[in-house]
């Protein structure tokens, strides 16, 4: 029995077996009559071809005027690379010119091609093909108003992120050089630094579903927590107080599908209960 | 005339509906679950004393609704409901100390919460069965 | 709690701004949480221990001063800490107008059922039987 199907070590990992797919509430639970996914079309490869992978795709037209659907690709492997970002371009060269996504990189530096893969956000250019079920389905970032296909409005998110003030704080007037840094105090960074903001974590995150209007998220927390440990901040105690909130920190409730989630291995969970200690620690 | 896009709303793409099942947001949900059904627990333990605190009849009464089937059900799903809630609760206590934050302890100390769990409930219904047959 | 405005994103996501609060709701459930650890372990064992016993035997076990304590104190931490987790709750899930009726509902029933809890246990410490 091998410990990987039970014991998850880094957030690249595939579960190998599958108890659920989804949780056993009804398929269109608590969905809005727009938001309610069709069926689609089916765009079927040549019999001739050999290895051939099916690929359920979300589609959304918004000059159409229709709902979303379901689209079924059949992808010819032989000509198609290896990641699922090759196979979406792949569709997009040979079978429907009109599907939409966003990308840049291809080697997930990015964040562009963030998405939700049979059931996990991660990104399309670092997902292996081989590594997806049968069929792939692929649906934009989780609870996220859709601009087309699996293209999602990060609007709100980015605002969020705005909100916790993304930048150096100072009140010391600028030396001559740099700003003195140890290299213990810039450890402290790592983990942190590294975040491209593709909202995944925060996509997955249950209490970003029920309260994203309000609860910051784990990816404008994590940076939040990334300005907080930074030795060269001055403004910490005004930072704390602007986070310090039952709803923008304290809907956090250690999910952790963040830290599973993370396309780049980092740990928003642990950013978060970094924050909540400091803010014990002032009171006392 | 052109319909406009804006007519029809920005759809929400799905969450709950397709996201999958992890041990991360399984545990989480058993842990709010079994903590609400220790509130309805919390409730029968109230009545509970206060029917010790009435006398040996409404005493009795009490315990013949435990004693039956369908309560033993309810008592053996509070047993585990508490144990679930309880090391899931020590859980999250160490987790506020920072601690265990890495994927593969998360897994880990999940896994040892469920079993743990179902270890004790199982270690308790045996017990009071023995204790109750005098042993 | 529905309002639509116009309002940039920045707007939006900022709301009514901070709190500046919200620290002592999650202290103190973690401060119950842990009182309620060794409580519960000990009520939980006791009540196995008297699995066979009589009326009088829970009665004479239950009269005990340090049982009275312990209980009185459960039943203190316990009460806490359901009304703070259900508070959580129903910020959570309830987004509505009952949102509020709710959340006094929870307090006044948890008040409640502490005292009604701690009643009983003071009537059996001191030999009293209630009429009812």
């Amino acid at each position: 029995m091998k410990t990987d199907a039970f014991i998850i070590a880094s957030s690249d990992q595939v579960p190998r077996r599958t108890l659920f797919k989804r949780f056993p509430i009804p398929r269109n639970f608590g969905v809005s009559s727009s938001s309610r996914i069709e069926r689609g079309k089916t765009w079927p490869a040549a019999t001739s071809l050999t290895r051939v992978k099916t690929f359920e795709i979300y589609r959304y037209d918004p000059d159409s005027n229709r709902n979303p659907r379901l689209d079924r690709f059949e992808v010819d492997l032989d000509t198609c690379g290896p990641m699922v970002l090759d196979a979406l371009i792949w569709i997009k060269n040979h079978v429907d010119p009109t599907l939409t996504f966003r990308r840049s990189c291809r080697e997930g530096v990015c964040g562009s091609c963030a998405m939700n893969i049979d059931g996990g956000n991660w990104l399309a250019c670092t997902r292996f093909i081989e590594e997806t079920q049968a069929p792939a389905r692929i649906y934009p970032l989780a609870n996220m108003k859709i601009i087309k296909d699996l293209v999602p409005d990060l609007t709100h998110v980015l605002a969020q992120y705005e909100m916790i003030e993304p930048w150096l704080q100072t009140k010391t007037p600028a030396p001559e050089r740099e700003r003195l840094q140890t290299p213990e105090d810039r450890a402290a960074l790592d983990g942190y630094y590294e975040c491209i903001l593709c909202f995944c974590c925060t996509s997955g995150c249950p209490s970003h579903w029920w309260n994203g209007d309000r609860f910051l998220g784990p990816a404008a927390l994590l940076q939040a927590w990334r300005w907080l440990t930074d030795s060269r901040d001055e403004a910490t105690g005004e930072r704390l107080d602007n986070l310090e909130d039952p709803f923008r920190l304290y809907r956090c409730h250690t999910i952790l599908n963040c830290t599973r989630t993370c396309p780049k291995g980092l740990n928003p969970g642990k950013a978060i209960a970094e924050i909540k200690k400091v803010i014990a620690e002032r009171q006392s | 005339m052109k319909r406009l896009s804006s007519t029809h709303a920005r759809p929400l793409s799905p969450n709950i509906q397709i996201y999958r099942p992890q041990l991360t947001s399984v545990l989480s949900i058993a842990n709010r679950i079994s903590g609400v059904a220790l509130g309805l627990c919390a409730i029968a333990l109230v009545v509970w004393l206060a029917a010790a605190a009435n006398g040996p009849e409404t005493y009795s009464r009490y315990q013949k609704i435990l004693g039956s089937w369908p309560g033993q059900i309810l008592l053996l799903a509070a047993t585990f409901s508490f144990f679930l809630h309880l090391s899931g609760g020590i859980r999250h206590l160490v987790w506020d100390t920072v601690r265990g934050f890495e994927l593969r302890e998360i897994y880990i100390s999940g896994w040892i919460v469920i079993i743990i769990s179902i270890l004790l409930t199982f270690a308790t219904w045996l017990l009071s069965q023995m204790i109750g047959k005098g042993v | 709690m529905d309002r639509y405005r116009v309002q940039s994103p920045l707007g939006r996501a900022t709301g009514l701004g901070s709190a500046k609060g919200g620290f002592t709701h999650w202290w103190v459930e973690r401060v119950t949480a842990v009182a309620l650890g060794p409580l519960t372990v000990w009520f939980a064992a006791s009540l196995i221990a008297h699995t066979n016993g009589d009326y009088q035997t829970l009665i004479v076990w239950l009269s005990a001063p340090v049982t009275t304590v312990l209980m009185i104190l459960l039943l203190f931490a316990l009460f806490w800490h359901m009304a703070l987790g259900l508070q959580v709750v129903v910020d959570d899930y309830v987004h509505t107008e009952a949102k509020i009726w709710m959340l006094l509902a929870i307090r006044f029933a948890c008040v409640t059922l502490a005292t009604v809890g701690i009643m009983a246990m003071l009537y059996i410490a001191f030999g009293r039987e209630p009429h009812l």
